[in-house]
């Protein structure tokens, strides 16, 4: 049974342990800079996670959705929405970082009620639902920015941005911890917690185990849907506003195929598509694997189409590992 | 159950630590970085090093960029001290920014830029360009001044030339004619479009209707389609780029109008490419947007090997193909 | 040909599931030109015997002959070739296609051109329907029709596979009086052309009306065989039910017939939705302490009443009232019913009880996850220590609380949902099929398990398609039929025989639909 018990940690954590796999290729096949490998090198796993900040968020909420058995394609447009959003009250209508931050948040977090309101009460497929959310997320985006990005200047003067929004850029926090990184480990944290402890959890995985029996068991189904879609949008706009800083830039068809690669990650890191089964935190540890995948093909001069094929790859064998898995919870 | 928890703090610390970490032995504050005077150059070795140049390219999905990367292998291949690396963005500014990091601290000599847009590849352009490393920006500009040499052609020149063919060739008695524009909202369209109208004006040639085509055949097929049931007695059409003219040749074929004069513009020499689509008659004209990927070595090799510099900015010349260069244009240019 | 024109025989046919007898030597035949009923309880063996005539399971002993020849089908299209069709209760029919498409779905006429010859197949569409006297448009899309055309449909399709041989498994069960009119005409006409058709049903007054001959299989044995003239429902009744009353029921038995009035359902009538048979006028009352049962026949509304009641459909009440403890009740939805003190056991544990994937706690302490929460976070210690607790009391057999719900037995499963039901600390329990696909032994424990909780002053509203269980366990009991209560029963007074006898009709009534 201790056999069984291990094996089933093993494919539970899956991605944790191919993270840890993919980290010891990465140290073996490292090159060498000045006698140092150029992976280890801080700046460059410092910017490994920086790289992975925006997808982790949004996969974040993404493990959300599918958990209750949905999906959410609008995630990559939201991105582009919230960045020119950000990027336009805070340059052309000079409103202060907090007003404007959290105006855009309210935005995803609205954006996605919407969507979970007609994928749950309304019953349409969540695929179409948020297929037309990203067309119309995407519509909305170049709307409000008449189709340019918006570059984003800082100071005081009119038509600039608040200085502490560039914090999320290239300058990191206190000189120490990158802002994106910061948020995402914070985002994750909090994520985590939601997912062990709280009776919301238990909801969330009823209803993607069984959603007619969650219903019948008293599961606020509909509410709960909704809820989870709101937090994703919510979670698409923080990484909308982080890539805005990030680039200083709002851009309206940036976060384009974002929702794919949260949808890999969330993948990767053992969740069920068909709902009810998976965790937060082999989200992160997906994230994490492709993110180190991606910097060792470049690190290596890796042609960029076999680094899809790679990916593609990993995806493939994160999912037939999970049919392999033992039926143990 | 707890031991998720504790599994899960050891992974956050892992983030943690190398974003900590990171502060300690970083690139970011490389020696020599001023605050906004020339860059310090690194300590030329000339032509006795071995040098590593990173070459970021906005994507691999326009044949375009295809070719820039191909023409930068091609040159870099008779240099025996370059190793050229290439990174593809795929369409995205946010990759494109993580794949130049990676090359700096990857410890690249040289930079050969393609950005994907302007204002989002700025900064961190300017960080290598600041920590030593020449950049060289290809086709696409960066804003500010934060880089060694801008290598691209001029968007309106092109477009001006082929207003000026359309006035001097094709309608030299004036006329009308429909306008597929590239992807709304990219500068290069706008500048292709504001040259080609400069290019006609006083000529007596009017520009009935114009459509975006977002640089795709298929969609400049859709367009012309429409362009041409509105405006049937259009005398000539003008494409901002080949694709979407070979697109609109499809179109005019299918409303009766085989004859209908239309150009193009990127002159690619490969054989899908508007030069091969002059010289079969399909288009009569197109305009050669150069890569600069050639020139671009050109350039690394006088900053590395020569230890000489470079201009701020090196416009390419266009070149008019028609059916009577097609054949030796395309030679040409496949040449080196 | 066999001898006497017998097209199927089977002889000494056994059948055994991982160590459950199924069938145990059966002899059983079916002439040319014959309509064979074929009788007995849920688990009498009857499906199985269809399965093994239908190729979907092979039989372990015994020989089966078709036409004198021995045959040994190992798949479906065995069977079919050698004509045997059978006639499912679920329809196995495409509703975006029209009725020719479906019936030569999958062999499809082509012109020489190699399109499908459309015009071709319409027309022999309409010759198969004809031969059966049945007249239908070949070109309707078939979820446009009712399900007995539907029903029609799928005999048409299995006369045009040639088949000899029909395998009826309650054809009538979702059918109007008018279609089951229909369905009997082309019956006769299979008769009068050859065939032989083995006629699975549980309505007593049909099998007098169309079948010839009525065998009644008990715990897979033959136990009886009677000419169909001389069935009545009363002999057909005691055969099924054949075996002694178990004690364990009378252990169930309460209790107290004096307490509160706990429901009451006056003159219910929900509006009628397709595929269903909603209340259409129900009154009954449940005491503390009472265990009520419904029976009646598949169809006639036990399911869509209990979900009625519970919230559990969307269904929208027209007529009439309910009271739950004096006060005015109307559903809206199992959360607020379960908070209103409902409590609902659904029929289908896989499809609407449990998630199998996750652990035995998650799905005994789902229904109080809010009231084990504190600041809305719930510790995992009190989730365990409630499902340790139900557990315990309802007997559940796991290996651990952790473990997939999925992976434990059929009656360990439903005493989860059962514990989960009880967890709520319900005034009113709605079950329904508690004991299906249920051994022996854990039906006894929930029986047990149901007369505790009714000792302890939970009414319990019960519906069950077996009479030996509602008449075992139940202070009384209400036959719905159609959507409407027929006839209460006092099973004081009534036994299975006569419940059996009220369920399968012998009081006539006109149908809601």
């Amino acid at each position: 049974m201790t056999g069984r018990a291990a094996l089933a940690v093993v494919f539970r954590f899956q991605s944790v342990f191919g993270l840890v796999l993919v980290f010891a290729a990465a140290i073996v096949f490292s090159p060498h800079h000045n006698g140092d490998l150029v992976f280890l090198d801080s700046g460059n796993l410092f910017n490994v996670v920086r790289a992975i900040s925006e997808i982790g968020i949004i996969a974040v909420g993404m493990t959300l959705v599918i958990l209750v058995g949905g999906i959410d394609l609008s995630v990559g447009s939201v991105v582009g929405l919230a960045s020119v959003g950000v990027a336009e009250l805070l340059t052309a209508n000079d409103w202060g970082l907090v007003p404007a931050v959290l105006l855009i948040l309210a935005l995803g977090l609205v954006f996605g009620v919407l969507q979970g309101i007609a994928s749950a009460r309304f019953r349409i497929q969540a695929f179409i639902v948020t297929l037309a959310g990203m067309q119309i997320a995407r519509g909305l985006a170049r709307m409000w920015s008449g189709g340019e990005g918006v570059s984003i200047t800082y100071g005081d003067g009119p038509g600039q941005a608040p200085v502490p929004f560039s914090l999320l850029g290239e300058r990191t926090f206190g000189g120490v911890v990158p802002i994106p990184a910061l948020l995402f480990v914070v985002v994750a944290a909090l994520a985590v917690l939601l997912l062990r402890a709280s009776a919301f959890s238990r909801h969330v995985y009823a209803i993607g185990g069984n959603e007619k029996a969650a219903l019948l068991s008293g599961v606020p189904v509909t509410r709960v849907k909704v809820a989870v879609f709101g937090l994703c949008g919510l979670l698409a706009a923080l990484a909308g506003i982080v890539h805005a800083g990030q680039l200083n830039f709002g851009g309206p068809n940036d976060g384009t195929g974002y929702e794919l690669n949260a949808i890999a990650a969330v993948v990767i890191g053992g969740t069920s598509l068909s709902g009810g089964r998976g965790s937060v935190f082999g989200t992160v540890a997906g994230a994490l694997l492709v993110g180190v995948l991606d910097n060792i093909l470049q690190l290596n001069d890796i042609d960029s189409n076999v680094q899809l094929i790679v990916v593609g790859v990993v995806i493939v064998l994160a999912a037939g590992l999970q049919r392999l898995r033992p039926a143990t919870v | 159950m707890s031991g998720t928890i504790r599994r899960g703090a050891a992974l956050v610390g892992l983030a943690l630590v190398s974003a900590v970490t990171a502060c300690g032995t970083t690139h970011e504050n490389a020696p020599g970085a001023s605050a906004g005077g020339a860059p310090s150059t690194r300590a030329c070795e000339g032509a006795g090093g071995k040098y590593t140049i990173g070459m970021s390219q906005a994507n691999l999905a326009e044949p375009y960029r295809v070719r820039m990367d191909d023409d930068i292998r091609k040159a870099a291949a008779g240099v025996p001290q370059f190793t050229v690396n290439f990174a593809d963005a795929a369409q995205d500014n946010a990759k494109q920014v993580e794949q130049v990091n990676t090359f700096l601290t990857q410890g690249i000599d040289l930079l050969i830029i393609s950005p994907n847009e302007a204002t989002p590849l700025t900064a961190v352009v300017k960080k290598a360009y600041d920590q030593g490393v020449p950049v060289l920006v290809l086709d696409r500009k960066v804003d500010g001044d934060g880089y060694t040499s801008f290598i691209g052609a001029d968007n309106v020149d092109i477009g001006r030339q082929a207003g000026r063919y359309f006035a001097e060739k094709l309608l030299p008695k004036g006329g009308k004619v429909v306008e597929l524009k590239g992807l709304a909202g990219a500068t290069p369209a706008k500048e292709r479009s504001d040259g080609f109208d400069q290019g006609i004006a006083g000529h007596g040639i009017t520009v009935v209707g114009s459509a975006d085509a977002d640089w795709l055949r298929e969609k400049g097929q859709q367009q012309a389609d429409a362009l041409l049931k509105a405006h049937p007695d259009a005398q000539a059409l003008f494409s901002a780029n080949d694709p979407m003219a070979e697109g609109a040749r499809l179109a005019a074929q299918n409303a009766g109008l085989g004859d209908l004069p239309i150009t193009g513009i990127d002159g690619l020499p490969v054989p899908e490419g508007g030069i091969k689509a002059v010289e079969a008659g399909r288009l009569a004209a197109t305009f050669v947007y150069p890569t600069g990927g050639a020139e671009a070595i050109t350039a690394a090799k006088k900053l590395l090997l020569d230890c000489q510099q470079v201009a701020k900015k090196q416009t390419l010349p266009t070149r008019l193909v028609t059916r009577a260069n097609a054949e030796q244009v395309y030679a040409e240019l496949n040449r080196s | 040909m066999g001898d006497d024109g017998v097209l199927v025989e089977l002889a000494g046919v056994g059948k055994t599931y991982g160590g459950v007898r199924a069938l145990r030597s059966v002899d059983f035949t079916v002439r040319e030109g014959e309509v064979h009923a074929l009788l007995g309880e849920n688990g009498a063996g009857k499906s199985t015997l269809l399965k093994i005539l239908s190729g979907e399971v092979a039989a372990g002993t015994g020989v089966v002959r078709i036409g004198g020849e021995p045959v040994r089908f190992t798949r479906p299209a065995d069977a079919r070739r050698a004509g045997v069709a059978m006639i499912h209760q679920e329809l196995d029919l495409v509703p975006a296609l029209s009725v020719a498409e479906n019936v030569f779905l999958g062999r499809e006429p082509h012109t020489r051109a190699g399109a499908v010859d459309r015009r071709g197949m319409v027309e022999r569409t309409r010759e198969v329907l004809a031969r059966s006297g049945v007249d239908l448009d070949p070109r309707v899309p078939v979820e446009r029709l009712r399900t007995g055309e539907q029903q029609l449909v799928t005999i048409a399709k299995a006369l045009s596979l040639q088949a000899r041989i029909l395998l009826m498994d309650e054809p009538t069960s979702a059918l109007s009086p008018r279609e089951v009119d229909r369905l009997f005409t082309v019956v006769d006409q299979l008769r009068k052309d050859g065939a032989a058709v083995v006629y699975v049903s549980h309505r007593m007054d049909e099998i007098g009306r169309v079948a010839d001959r009525a065998t009644v299989l008990r715990n897979g044995e033959v136990v009886a065989a009677f000419a169909a003239r001389e069935l009545s429902a009363a002999r057909a009744a005691e055969a099924m039910v054949g075996r002694p009353v178990d004690q364990m029921f009378r252990a169930a038995g309460s209790s107290d017939p004096g307490g509160d009035e706990v429901l009451r359902v006056e003159d219910l009538v929900v509006r009628p939705r397709p595929g269903r048979r909603e209340p259409a006028g129900i009154s009954l009352t449940v005491r503390a302490g009472e265990i009520v049962g419904l029976a009646g026949q598949l169809g006639a509304g036990r399911t869509e009443l209990l979900e009625a009641l519970y919230g559990a459909s969307g269904a929208t009440l027209t007529g009439g009232r309910i009271l739950l403890r004096g006060k005015e009740f109307r559903p809206r939805s199992p959360r607020r019913s379960l908070r209103a003190g409902l409590a609902f056991v659904p029929e289908d544990r896989r499809i609407s009880g449990l998630a199998l994937e996750h652990s035995v706690t998650a799905g005994t302490v789902l229904s109080i996850v809010d009231r084990l929460a504190r600041f809305g976070m719930v510790s995992a210690r009190r989730e365990r220590n409630a499902a340790r607790g139900s557990a315990e009391r309802l007997g559940v057999k796991a290996g651990s609380l952790s473990a997939p719900v999925g992976s434990l037995s059929g009656g360990n499963q439903q005493k989860v949902v059962l514990g989960r039901a009880l967890l709520s600390e319900p005034a009113l329990l709605l079950l329904d099929e508690p004991t299906r696909g249920v051994d022996v032994g854990a039906k006894a424990e929930i029986y047990r398990l149901l007369g505790e909780a009714a000792r302890s002053g939970v009414g319990v509203l019960l519906a069950s398609s077996e009479p030996a269980e509602l008449v075992g366990v139940c202070d009384r009991v209400l036959v719905l039929r159609g959507g409407r209560g027929l006839r209460e029963l006092d099973t004081a007074a009534a036994g299975e025989a006569d419940l059996l006898a009220a369920s399968m009709g012998e009081v006539p009534m006109e149908d809601a639909r």
